[in-house]
């Protein structure tokens, strides 16, 4: 097996909460803290230390704003975020090819 | 290491990214303007007393379709103020889980209705039951994509269509009800809600 796709994933988004996070930002324009929390079935701490993480590295831009007098976060994938994943997509594509038998 | 694990992240992502689409953030209208739509059909069926079984097919059925059409004008405004596409991949996986166990019960409602009556059975009471099993498990099925709530949404028409059923016909099996009461509880009573709580749930849920 060629190891080159594996070393090329992002270790960013190569972890399991990021991923789905990721994941979650990528089928929607945006998504509220508490609806990404809810659906991926995260503590509040675990996922703002993942959206931080994300955040960081330029691929999750976090928007605080206010609803009915309350705070409203919501979260979604910037334009390098969106490349990062469709990347990080690719080389999974490409492992699975490697792994399939001929 | 698993030598599946990228094919497996694979289909977690993709399972993920479904449940995070378009036809979820429509969910409550949808399940309000179904219920209403049910409330008002079995409204109307008590009232004018509609109850033969081809009349009672053509209402339901008819009740199916506004319901189904109300949906798609729901989605369709959804992605419109969106700009996401109405006909995306997850909707389309969903459409093929809900495709046969509804195609299934509108097949045994045309039969059930156009069958000639007899003295045995009374199919605008069984069909109720048949069309709330079958949604049940359309629901279920379709839950696998959306919110986690839909399979047990699903569950709820499953169970509460074994138990009345059990109920009415082996407990007492000389009841006399409207198939309308049972259709408004069911499509009805049901989807509003249904409808209610994600509305009150998901305004609570944004403005946290």
């Amino acid at each position: 097996m060629n190891p080159e796709p594996f070393s090329q994933l992002d270790r960013v988004i190569h972890e399991k909460g990021r991923l789905a996070i990721m994941s979650m930002l990528a089928a929607s324009p945006e998504l509220s803290f508490t609806e990404l929390r809810d659906a991926l079935g995260m503590t509040d701490g675990n996922l703002t230390t993942h959206i931080r993480a994300l955040q960081e590295e330029g691929y999750v831009s976090v928007a605080k704003s206010y609803q009915n007098n309350r705070p409203l976060t919501t979260c979604s994938l910037t334009a390098p975020g969106r490349k990062a994943f469709a990347e990080y997509i690719n080389l999974l594509e490409q492992i699975v090819r490697q792994n399939k038998p001929r | 290491m698993n030598p599946n694990w990228a094919e497996e992240n694979l289909q977690t992502i993709r399972t993920l990214m479904e449940r995070s689409a378009l036809y979820r953030r429509a969910l409550a209208p949808i399940m309000l303007f179904v219920g209403v739509v049910g409330i008002l059909a079995a409204t109307a069926g008590v009232i004018f007393q509609l109850d033969l079984p081809l009349v009672f097919g053509v209402l339901w059925l008819g009740a199916a379709i506004v319901a189904i059409a109300g949906a798609f004008f729901i989605i369709r405004r959804q992605a419109l103020k969106d700009k996401e596409p109405i006909w995306s991949p997850p909707t389309r996986r969903v459409a093929q889980t809900l495709f046969p166990p509804l195609t299934a019960g509108m097949i045994l409602g045309v039969i059930f209705t156009l069958l000639p009556t007899t003295g045995f059975v009374d199919f605008t009471l069984l069909l109720p039951f048949l069309w709330a099993l079958f949604y049940g498990c359309a629901l279920h099925s379709a839950g696998f994509f959306m919110a986690r709530g839909v399979k047990w949404f699903g569950w709820v028409y499953i169970v509460s269509a074994s138990v009345i059923l059990c109920v009415l016909f082996v407990a007492n099996p000389s009841f006399d009800i409207s198939g309308h009461w049972l259709m408004g509880f069911f499509f009805g009573v049901l989807h509003l809600a249904y409808g209610a709580y994600l509305y009150l749930t998901e305004k609570r849920k944004n403005a946290a």
